[in-house]
């Protein structure tokens, strides 16, 4: 299974063709090498030969063919094996003098270069010995052959031919080993995701890439697919969420209307009281989309691309202005909404979406605390900013601190309060686009709602770059939670 | 007000909905022209006289914000209220470059729409540089920065000052708490909370303070409407 698929996999296909080039390369190289030192040394030879003819032409001019005769008769007995030969014959190729025996056969018919391998030559050897040897016509009509065992030169090309074959050969062996091995490896991380992405497709979204903890780059595409999957999943379980919401929360009031509205069909026609009751309905449909707008707003800030459209804020004059809006509530409560800001406070942002979360928490602060209200925006870290609404209330039993993030979540005793409990469901999704850590804290008495943003970096300022820190999904949830609105 | 039947074309392609529409237009004194495609609106947005538009971003053919820059490039400015079911900002951002004049999202009160479009309407008339805003016996000096109602000088906080000065220029026009967040506090949300009328609610305070007759009213539904008393 693993085999044919490595075999069938591009890495596989790139390997080979690897080696194939390589292979190629290396034997253009020897060849080169085998080619240029043969040539050499046939030179050198060639060479070799030439010097010895033109010796004994130049004997043979001087003395004539018995002092030619006589030189190889004294070279024979003196070496006879220095791999010099010499041979002279009359115009029927009969020897007359040198270490040869026989004229050979391929030198009758022509003059110049011949090679041969002569029977009687060498016969110690293994095999018979090759020679080269420059044939040429004397004028007296005798024959003269000089040459060399050139049995060395081919030896040593056997040698050369010997080590190129041997030398390819394990060459491409190896480099086959190796793309085997890095293919199969590849084929395996690749089929981990593939086994992930089957998976998923036939069970759900919670399945998760493995990775081996080496931070090479499979694991980092692991990761990177895992974060993706994890962000999917993230936004699958908000819209069916919305999708379960609207089943219970909006079911019921819908039903409760069709339910009066039947009645009222039925009963007899009484102006006052269908004018009551067309009012009532149009109020409490009012509700009903306002909710619906509610959750599909939450959905949709859930799922927009983080920074579109987004602009430095100054968060500072924001929480002025939300706090001078909500100034009037405050007083009709009797109870004192402040608000202390920075200087300066600037966050990339959507200034509607910002105002509206700080609404909700400044909101939540009045209706539920019924106490002084105070409003904070101040440096955080480096060049971060933290806003935070604090109340004095009463806060909320240690239970229900995650919930109250969940939509349409309110606590029993904030029921007979205005409100849908879609609030903080909000201000968690604003805080998410912005990369905000949204943290309920401990406010002995009461409780403060802290938003951390991160630092507006110079490049964030530009339109469409990505914020300077990563949103985190984790909600930190320190002591008290607030209330829902 | 209407010395002569101002015109609105509503574009629309929900039959119910445009005759709904229609009705409460007609109701405040609008003739109204209806058109149920984008191609229909260009026709009768180049030809007629209106005094609004209204269009519905998503219409069958040609679509709605198309429209509008087409109107737009062939010089008519008559106001347009978009109107659609994509609340987003961004989606906002867009109508209004495309050329529009207001964004309304769906669904909206009927009465929500007809405060738009007197708005507009009368954004189309003339538009007078006042320094001095009157209605019955209460005065706004824009440059003293001063309001006196009966001769008695009002303390408003400066937003209060703003919010009155946008109820006096929009005198007898009915105004939505929309509206209001929009052109007071430049926000564009829809608050779940009854925050706005609570500040109305301390501003009539200031201003109908006593037994003196009430300019400030709740319209119910839609949001307020400053009227001198009859």
């Amino acid at each position: 299974m693993l085999l044919s698929k490595t075999l069938r996999s591009s890495t596989f296909r790139l390997a080979i063709l690897y080696v194939c080039l390589f292979g190629a390369s290396v034997a253009g190289l020897f060849g080169y090498v085998y080619w240029s030192t043969t040539k050499y040394v046939k030179e050198r030879y060639d060479n070799m030969i030439a010097a010895d003819r033109r010796e004994l032409l130049g004997t043979y001019a001087h003395g004539g063919r018995d002092a030619l005769v006589r030189e190889l008769s004294t070279h024979a007995a003196t070496s006879p094996m220095d791999g010099d030969i010499y041979l002279l014959s009359d115009a029927d190729y009969v020897p007359i003098a040198g270490n040869l025996k026989e004229w050979p056969a391929v030198a009758r018919t022509s003059e110049g270069w011949i090679e041969f391998s002569p029977l009687d030559w060498r016969s110690n050897a293994k095999h018979r010995p090759l020679l080269r040897a420059l044939v040429t016509a004397l004028p007296d009509g005798t024959h003269l052959l000089a040459g060399e065992d050139i049995d060395d030169m081919s030896a040593f090309a056997r040698t050369i031919n010997r080590g190129l074959a041997f030398g390819v050969t394990l060459l491409c062996l190896l480099a086959a080993a190796a793309g085997i091995s890095i293919t199969r490896r590849t084929v395996a991380r690749i089929e981990a995701v593939n086994a992930t992405s089957r998976a998923i497709m036939a069970s759900g979204l919670g399945k998760r890439i493995p990775t081996r903890g080496t931070k090479d780059e499979w694991d980092q595409l692991a990761q990177n697919l895992n974060s993706m999957l994890e962000r999917i999943e993230g936004l699958v379980r908000g819209i069916k969420e919305v999708s379960d919401n609207i089943a219970h929360d909006l079911r019921t009031p819908l039903m409760r209307m069709r339910g009066r509205l039947e009645v009222a069909l039925r009963a007899r026609r009484n102006a006052d009281a269908d004018e009551a009751l067309i009012a009532h309905t149009v109020a409490e449909l009012d509700e009903v989309l306002k909710t619906f707008s509610s959750l599909l707003r939450i959905s949709a800030v859930e799922a927009r691309e983080r920074t579109v459209g987004f602009a430095a804020v100054d968060l500072g004059k924001l929480a002025a202005e939300v706090a001078d809006l909500f100034d009037a509530a405050a007083e009709e409560r009797g109870v004192h909404l402040r608000c202390s800001a920075a200087a300066t406070a600037p966050v990339l942002g959507d200034r509607d979406l910002l105002f509206e979360a700080l609404s909700n928490l400044i909101d939540n602060a009045l209706k539920h605390g019924q106490s002084d209200v105070e409003v904070s925006v101040e440096p955080d870290g480096v060049a971060g900013v933290r806003l935070t609404v604090r109340d004095h209330g009463p806060g909320i039993p240690a239970g229900e601190h995650k919930r109250v993030f969940q939509r349409f979540y309110r606590l029993e005793h904030s029921r007979s309060t205005p409100g849908n409990g879609l609030g903080l469901s909000l201000v968690q999704a604003v805080a998410q686009l912005h990369g905000a850590e949204l943290a309920l804290v401990e406010g002995m008495p009461g409780l403060a709602v802290e938003l951390r943003f991160p630092a507006l970096s110079v490049t964030d300022a530009s339109p469409g770059a990505a914020p300077a820190r990563a949103p985190s999904a984790a909600v930190e949830f320190d002591a008290q939670a607030t209330r829902p609105g | 007000m209407a010395e002569f039947m101002r015109k609105v074309l509503v574009v629309e392609d929900d039959r119910e909905t445009a005759g709904q529409m229609a009705a409460c237009l007609a109701e405040s004194g609008y003739a109204v022209d209806l058109a149920v495609d984008g191609n229909e609106a260009l026709e009768r947005g180049r030809s007629g006289d209106y005094a609004v538009i209204t269009v519905d971003r998503l219409l069958p053919g040609l679509d709605g914000l198309e429209v509008v820059q087409r109107l737009r490039t062939t010089g008519v400015t008559t106001p347009a209220l978009i109107i659609s079911a994509l609340g987003e900002v961004d989606d906002r951002v867009r109508g209004l470059r495309a050329g529009g004049d207001d964004y309304l999202v769906k669904p909206f009160a009927l009465a929500e729409m007809l405060a738009r479009v007197d708005a507009l309407a009368r954004r189309s008339g003339t538009v007078v540089k006042e320094t001095v805003l009157r209605v019955a016996d209460l005065e706004m000096d824009l440059l003293a920065r001063r309001v006196r109602r009966g001769g008695v000088d009002l303390e408003l906080l400066p937003r209060e000052f703003q919010l009155l000065e946008y109820f006096m220029r929009n005198e007898g026009r009915v105004v939505s708490r929309a509206m209001l967040l929009a052109n007071v506090w430049d926000v564009h949300f829809d608050p779940m909370t009854n925050i706005v009328d609570v500040y109305v609610g301390r501003l009539r305070r200031k201003v109908d303070a006593g037994d003196t007759p009430p300019l400030i009213h709740t319209v119910r539904g839609v949001g307020f409407c400053l009227r001198a008393p009859q």
